[in-house]
């Protein structure tokens, strides 16, 4: 009797001990993805496409050095092809400097490109070529830019001033603030309408962006 | 020595160490831990911190992490908490058969784990700490497992 009371006791804290372990990791990795954003820090310069008018937002905070914004890249752009014409997709600038040394003068770059009306050119171009500019330092990196531009058809003179000047850094800057307030650990992140927002399954997040249009419109 | 003494170390050494099967708690426990992050993010959609190496958001969102519909992380996960349930069973029952089922689960856990380190390496050519620590895991649980059996049948 007394050693099957051992024996209950031996389990229920084996399975205590699992639980509650479990239920830390979940609360401490949520905690991370509580980023209670709205679209309200949306200002009117953004980089944004599909349905302008629309009122469903999904933003993307990104990284132009960030392997995993690049593999992300054909699913986004399969969404926001979907759905063109009902949400507006945003782009954020969110270079993770420490990790990435070319982040942030990638998304310097397509800021310039941006002020000659060439900033999703200038994305893509970016992320495609991702792994060839990824190793380069110091002036090659710049250099390898301005040739983008060019291959883009941009005024390369201007391009490589805009890319220097403060607006420019400003611009990339305040994005990554933006940020910052908005708890974005790490890139990609997306919010849907000022929800975090899973973008990893295909399917899935489709779903969830009907279900927002389906609501929207009823 | 007096008989009493002489008996019950004649029993233990039938048993495998117990420090053998507290080290298999241990480890499954590291990767009970480790799984559950990567299955919690998984569900919940937020990157993983990439301290160490780089790559992990890439491996973990790779189409290599999913297998039928099931992630990677939530399968090592149950594969975790059945190696915790199965020793914990072993040191309160002591039956041989139990450590013969934990040989074999861990043995193809460390087949499985070295199709998924080539699969970083070679492959999707990043490499995700989460992934590697589990992958460890399964070369101390197999070797765990291996050496219970061998001194458990002494």
């Amino acid at each position: 009797m007394k050693k099957n009371k051992k024996r209950l006791l031996y389990w229920l804290l084996a399975a205590g001990v699992l639980i509650l372990s479990f239920l830390i990791i979940a609360l401490n990795s949520q905690e991370d993805s509580e980023t209670g954003t709205d679209t309200s820090i949306l200002t009117d310069s953004e980089w944004e496409k599909g349905n302008l008018e629309s009122e469903i937002v999904l933003v993307e905070y990104s990284d132009f050095q960030c392997p995993a914004c690049s593999a992300r890249q054909p699913m986004i752009n399969d969404i926001v092809g979907e759905f063109d014409s009902h949400i507006k997709f945003v782009f954020k600038q969110f270079p993770l400097r420490s990790i990435h040394p070319n982040a942030q003068l990638a998304a310097q770059a397509s800021e310039s490109a941006g002020l000659q009306g060439k900033f999703w050119e200038m994305h893509d171009k970016l992320f495609e070529t991702q792994s060839e500019w990824s190793v380069l330092q110091g002036i090659l990196v710049a250099e390898t830019f301005t040739e983008y531009a060019l291959e883009l058809g941009l005024d390369t003179e201007q391009f490589e001033k805009d890319m220097n000047s403060r607006d420019v850094k400003d611009a990339v800057n305040s994005d990554f603030d933006n940020g910052r307030d908005a708890n974005v650990g790490g890139t990609p992140t997306f919010f849907l309408n000022g929800e975090p927002f899973n973008l990893r399954n295909y399917e899935q997040a489709r779903e969830e962006i009907r279900e927002v249009i389906d609501e929207a419109s009823a | 020595m007096n008989k009493h003494e002489k008996k019950s170390e004649k029993l233990s050494m039938r048993r495998a160490p117990k420090l053998l099967i507290w080290g298999l708690i241990a480890f499954a426990f590291i990767g009970f831990l480790d799984t559950s992050y990567l299955t919690v993010s998984h569900y919940s959609g937020t990157d993983v911190n990439c301290s160490i190496a780089q790559g992990c958001n890439e491996v973990l969102s790779s189409s290599y992490s999913v297998i039928f519909g099931v992630p990677m992380a939530l399968l090592g996960l149950l594969y975790y908490i059945t190696i915790l349930v199965l020793s914990l069973l072993y040191l309160d029952t002591h039956k041989v058969k139990i450590l013969k089922v934990i040989a074999v689960l861990t043995a193809l856990a460390f087949l499985f784990s070295g199709w998924l380190v080539y699969l970083q390496l070679f492959v999707i050519k990043e490499i995700c700490q989460y992934c590697m620590i589990s992958a460890i895991n399964s070369v101390v649980l197999v070797i765990l497992s291996l050496l219970a059996i061998k001194y458990g049948r002494k």
